[in-house]
């Protein structure tokens, strides 16, 4: 019979780590023959930590781990989440993500694989706004790193859902320049980084509690600042127990995120 | 129309070979448009079956079914007894594609595409092996960006083979290429078929499907309306009769089983039954002592049956 348990078959299989890896790789290579994007990804956090001191924002307590807080946002949604919707949308209407689809490489290991350079760097900047600011003598110790590194993941688990959902209403790369303008509007608004929560109504305040971008910035906060969305200290046990509402919001964001994004993603330009 | 061919074929064991490839009553719609309309088509290891019709026939809409990259709307397909879609990360292993347009890192050089691809596949050919094949082992540090478009067909052509599959979907192999390379890319697929692996091909050049193919079906609107080998296919469409008669020459008589399309002086038979049309008609030259003209008598080619359907023509 000619069946898939032929000699053939006895051919080592690449693991699914080791093919999502080598794109993985090819991909972070052709990152790096992009000068102006590395030298960019270098130097914008560092910008966001020499404007402490040239703005004198130090003087009232370290502000190191309030900069890491907005750092988590503004690099989120900036860089993971713009980067990523422009290059998916790219790799489809260059035919890319058809082609690597028709190989043996699934569907979440081309996702992965192509979004792996961003991810690098998105926590690549993260640790070169904290080591910034720690060098600057603005840095003091987090409540909690258990909860502000469960915030990066999540967070850029969830950026990436997001962004492959939002390549379904993006025609082109340019054009993500405007499709990701509600979420980086709700980031601006909701989230706490811009404008306190504290500073709204309180029924106001809740809902945006349940905005995508607001738990991740308020379980860095917990953390890194020791400081609950209104503006509460808390220490170790107290960031705990103000945790678990920002857990549950950004677990099912990212739940809604990953049924909704394998089913208006596509693989090739409309015909 | 039904395409499938009785084969004897038996494994070392004695029992039947399956086919590689089934398909049965294929459908796939797009919204209100249905592309492919319930085509059958089967085709065995060490075959080359050939899919023709013109752009929109539906044949890239049903190869994409057989790629696994999209899934059918009505009917069934099998590859290696597995279904591509449902039964993926069983199928891909054994799957060669080569799409009929498709990107590549522009930034990358054919040697990293080709490492990059390979380090994804089973069993993947070694990078020199499979770019001395294809002529581009000279190229082989430059970027993809600054190849020729035949350039990036030839290491698409690579991608698709680099797993040494046992079913191979080429969607317009040759577009684009010379000469050259398509004698080039001839002689990968007729490798590859002598190694035992089924192959399907779409293609509009159709001295590539008489080259190649074992079978061709033809496609148009949706469905397939001729099938057979080309010899077949090319029979299907009457054989043609031209010459041109001498001046003075008597009335040409009617000769049973030719229809006159151009009367005299410069006349055309056709005929489906070549030799006793002709012998009766040099009968009658003869009779008279005419000499006929710049006398052709030519069997149907693959092309004019492939235009017959094309134009919409019932085939015979």
């Amino acid at each position: 019979m000619t069946t898939l348990t032929t000699p053939a078959a006895a051919a080592a299989a690449p693991t699914r780590l080791r093919r999502t890896l080598a794109l993985a790789g090819a991909e972070t290579r052709l990152l790096l023959r992009n000068r102006t994007a590395v030298v960019n990804s270098v130097l914008l956090p560092l910008f966001l930590v020499a404007f402490v001191p040239v703005a004198g924002l130090g003087g009232h307590g370290p502000v190191g781990p309030r900069i890491a807080v907005t750092a988590f946002a503004v690099t989120l949604v900036f860089l993971t989440y713009y980067n990523l919707v422009t290059t998916y949308v790219a790799r489809r209407e260059e035919l890319v993500l058809q082609r690597m689809r028709s190989g043996e490489l699934t569907p979440g290991e081309v996702l992965l694989g192509t979004a792996t350079p961003t991810l690098l760097v998105t926590v690549s900047q993260v640790v070169l706004v904290l080591a910034g600011t720690a060098v600057i003598g603005e840095w003091s110790a987090p409540a909690d790193v258990v909860l502000p590194v469960v915030a990066l993941v999540g967070g850029m688990v969830l950026m990436t859902l997001l962004a492959a959902a939002s390549t379904s209403f993006t025609r082109t790369a340019e054009s993500a320049q405007i499709t990701t303008l509600p979420l980086v509007v709700l980031a601006s608004v909701a989230s706490g980084v811009v404008v306190p929560l504290s500073a709204f109504p309180d029924q106001v305040a809740q809902v945006m509690r349940l905005t995508p971008i607001e738990p991740i910035v308020e379980l860095a906060r917990l953390g890194l600042v020791g400081q609950t969305w209104d503006g509460r200290a808390v220490d170790w046990a107290g960031a705990w127990a103000a945790a678990p509402q920002p857990l549950l919001v950004l677990a099912a964001w990212i739940a809604v995120a990953a049924v909704v994004a394998p089913r208006v993603f596509r693989w090739a330009p409309r015909r | 129309m039904q395409l499938t061919r009785p084969r004897t074929d038996v494994d070392p064991r004695g029992d039947a070979v399956r086919p590689a490839v089934e398909v049965t009553d294929l459908r796939r719609r797009y919204g209100d448009v249905e592309a492919v309309r319930g085509i059958s088509f089967e085709v065995h290891p060490g075959e080359v079956f050939a899919l023709l019709g013109v752009n929109g026939a539906g044949k890239t809409s049903a190869l994409e079914v057989l790629e696994g990259l999209a899934p059918v709307s009505g009917g069934t397909v099998r590859v290696l007894g597995a279904d591509p879609v449902a039964d993926r990360a069983a199928v891909r292993p054994h799957l060669g594609v080569l799409l009929q347009s498709s990107g590549l890192p522009a930034d990358l050089t054919v040697r990293e595409t080709v490492r990059l691809w390979g380090a994804t596949l089973t069993g993947a050919r070694p990078e020199d092996e499979a770019l001395a094949q294809v002529g581009l082992t000279g190229r082989a540090d430059v970027r993809v960006r600054s190849l020729s478009g035949g350039e990036r067909r030839r290491l698409d052509l690579t991608l698709a083979l680099l797993g040494s599959p046992r079913v191979v979907v080429l969607d317009e192999p040759t577009t684009g290429l010379d000469p050259e390379s398509r004698r080039t890319v001839w002689g990968l697929v007729r490798q590859r078929v002598a190694e035992g692996a089924a192959v399907v091909l779409t293609t509009h050049h159709l001295e590539e499907a008489e080259e190649l193919a074992d079978r061709i079906a033809v496609m148009r609107a949706g469905r397939i309306v001729l099938s057979g080998t080309a010899a077949e296919i090319a029979a299907t469409q009457p054989a043609t009769i031209r010459f041109t008669m001498p001046a003075g020459a008597p009335a040409l008589p009617a000769v049973p089983g030719a229809e006159v399309v151009a009367a005299a002086p410069r006349v055309e038979l056709h005929t489906r039954a070549l030799q006793p049309v002709l012998t009766r008609l040099l009968a009658w030259a003869d009779a008279h002592g005419l000499v006929l003209g710049g006398l052709q008598a030519r069997a149907a080619s693959l092309e004019q049956a492939f235009l017959a359907v094309a134009d919409g023509a019932d085939p015979s």
